[in-house]
């Protein structure tokens, strides 16, 4: 019966903390918002189990056998006192650490770990440069109504594609015509490979972005990057991108700062590579976003 | 508590002297790298974001698993498994495109079926291609690779020729039943009073719906405690290990798949989103190693080595962990070399 009730008190606990941390918005933090569905209704599912412990605890405090199972004894508790210790020590852990431990989010310290990727999808840029396609190979392909009066063959020479570039650089055609690129937050990892593919065409171009300030010994006293932590569906499986920034007195920043930044757009040479950095003319310590993360968008370009 | 020593002290040990080697080939001090606030911080949002993604496909498995068990005879299952052991490996593999579960998912589902009757090779291998072979892993992979989609049927066919490989091993070489003896011993016991109890005299509607709550949450405490002991290490190692460390074995060829492999052993991330992970390192990784890394991954890592060893003999997950590994290494180099 205790271990009806043990097991009842366990189920509740993490219900009640999946409900927690949909209530603070916390949740953000751990699960991708697509996630975030299946992990509320696993939450009605930990309570209707929660609800059948108790209920076996009763059958069995008033003597009745658990219609449930005779049949598989073997997941009946052990009798060891301290392996069970052990063992509900390990469930009542995570909670502890949930409901106890104040949450902060992910930052510098697990950026360079994970290794920030200083241009965009690795997947996009790689594949690029092997495929040069002639302008008029575009022409006949089909571009979103909003840039199509822009769309001429100075603007298609700049922006080359093949056909799994075609999102990026139409993209990349929308972000030219603006006078001002905002690296939007649903957009972040598509706008960064957009700008690493094209460079050339984007260089001189003024762009403004935000995120954490992540710092590599190698950056020296003037750089720093602005990264933000791209989520496909656990922070497990979260990496960190950025853009690299120049700015005189970047060692004024300290990491994991939330920085709003605007400058121009230029190159420079980090670790023997070429990548695109901002030349920042406007620095602004801002609070932390909502949510720190920024998720993939999976139906870009389709 | 002695036996539980036994059981698991060594292995334990094991990837305790790992964590170790691998810090101290990365020059990393323990309490220094852990126990810093930061690192603190990212190791409770890993931890518990790894359980909390896991549970609903847990919940899933394991009420997939008890409505089996309440739902489903034996002689249905018996009915539906081909006889013919070519026909049951190729029915094993392509099971998950009918009821696609995940790794997390699976274990408990399949020692159901192995319980209820279906030939043990034929439950690996729907073990093993399960979580790969299904239609909703395949739009992940076309979603995340979708500059090569040459990966994503790779992906399918390397995960459907190793899982048919390891099947039709096991089914010429596997003499004794690969679960845990405790549980053969049931089976006896079940066919006669259990089954007779639930499925056939029928407690009603109520009896049936208290059955499966029963063998659900019983199921979830089996599974979840290794859930979140693999929660915890994997949370461990990446606050802990420095990536670009490891990865300087890319460079060397057969390092690469072995990084790789490892490095999804470790990772334990579900195998609807590793693709996504997999691209990430596209650029710094041939084919091959991804290919190493989206087949060897969701079929045996780290969180569900824990989960098998709660189902199936030592002996038997490390066989199943060495040829998983030698066969993916072989299939994904043959595939690179052929593309």
């Amino acid at each position: 019966m205790t271990h009806h009730l043990i097991r009842a008190a366990i189920l509740t606990g993490f219900a009640m903390f999946i409900v927690y941390l949909d209530r603070t918005g916390e949740i953000i933090l751990y699960i991708a918002p697509r996630m975030e569905l299946y992990v509320k209704l696993s939450a009605i599912g930990l309570y209707a189990a929660a609800v059948y412990q108790v209920y076996a605890a009763l059958q069995k405090r008033m003597g009745n056998q658990t219609p449930g199972c005779d049949c598989e004894h073997d997941h009946a508790p052990s009798p060891s006192i301290i392996k069970n210790i052990i063992i509900y020590g390990l469930f009542v852990f995570p909670l502890l650490l949930g409901f106890l431990v104040p949450t902060g989010t992910l930052g510098s310290a697990l950026a360079s770990k994970k290794g920030v990727s200083l241009s965009g999808s690795a997947a996009i840029e790689r594949t690029a440069p092997q495929s040069p396609t002639t302008p008029a190979a575009n022409e006949n392909n089909t571009n979103p109504p909003a840039v199509e009066q822009q769309t001429d063959d100075s603007l298609d020479a700049l922006f080359p594609s093949d056909e799994f570039t075609e999102a990026h650089a139409a993209y990349g055609k929308k972000l030219y015509s603006t006078s001002l690129i905002t690296v939007p937050e649903k957009h972040f990892i598509e706008t960064l490979t957009t700008l690493d593919l094209y460079r050339e065409a984007f260089i001189g171009k003024e762009i403004e972005i935000t995120g954490f300030v992540y710092r590599e010994e190698d950056m020296g006293e003037e750089r720093f990057a602005v990264s933000r932590f791209a989520m496909n569906c656990c922070s497990a499986d979260a990496l960190p991108y950025g853009l690299m920034i120049n700015w005189p007195k970047a060692m004024d920043y300290v990491e994991d700062e939330w920085v709003s930044v605007r400058g121009k757009l230029t190159t420079s040479t980090y670790l023997d590579n070429e990548v695109i950095t901002i030349e920042a003319v406007k620095l602004e310590r801002i609070n932390a976003p909502e949510s720190p993360y920024v998720y993939p968008d999976l139906e870009f370009g389709l | 508590m002695q036996k539980f020593l036994f059981r698991f002290g060594t292995p334990l040990l094991g990837v305790g002297c790992l964590i170790m080697l691998a810090l101290i080939v990365t020059n990393r001090e323990l309490p220094n790298s852990l126990f810093n606030a930061a690192n603190l911080q990212s190791f409770k949002i890993l931890f518990i974001s790894i359980i909390l993604e896991a549970f609903p496909f847990i919940l899933l498995g394991v009420l997939f698993s008890a409505l089996l068990q309440v739902f489903v005879t034996d002689e249905l299952i018996r009915k539906f498994t081909p006889k013919n052991p070519i026909a049951g490996v190729l029915f094993g593999a392509l099971l998950g495109i009918l009821f696609p579960l995940c790794e997390c998912g699976m274990i408990p589902v399949v020692r159901r079926l192995i319980r209820k009757g279906m030939p043990a090779y034929i439950g690996i291998v729907y073990l093993l291609a399960g979580p790969i072979v299904n239609p909703i892993v395949f739009t992940s992979t076309i979603t995340a690779f979708r500059t090569t989609p040459e990966m994503a049927y790779s992906r399918m066919g390397l995960a459907f020729a190793v899982s048919v490989v390891i099947g039709l091993l096991l089914y010429k070489f596997m003499r004794s039943s690969p679960l845990k003896a405790a549980p053969a011993l049931h089976i006896v016991h079940h066919g006669h009073s259990h089954s007779h109890d639930h499925s056939a005299s029928g407690t009603g509607m109520r009896g049936r719906v208290t059955s499966i709550l029963a063998h659900a949450s019983d199921e979830f405490f089996e599974m979840g405690k290794y859930l979140i002991f693999g929660a915890f290490l994997t949370a461990v190692i990446q606050t802990v290990i420095d990536r670009s460390t490891l990865s300087a074995f890319a460079d060397q060829p057969i390092f690469a798949y072995l990084f790789m492999m490892a490095f999804a052993f470790i990772l334990s991330i579900c195998s609807t989103s590793d693709a996504f992970i997999a691209s990430s390192f596209s650029g710094m990784f041939d084919f091959g190693p991804l290919l190493a890394f989206l087949v060897f991954g969701p079929m045996i890592d780290l969180k569900n080595t824990l989960m098998l060893l709660t189902t199936f003999r030592v002996k038997f997950v490390l066989i199943l962990i060495a040829l998983t590994a030698v066969l993916t290494f072989i299939g994904a180099w043959i595939t690179e070399v052929l593309l």
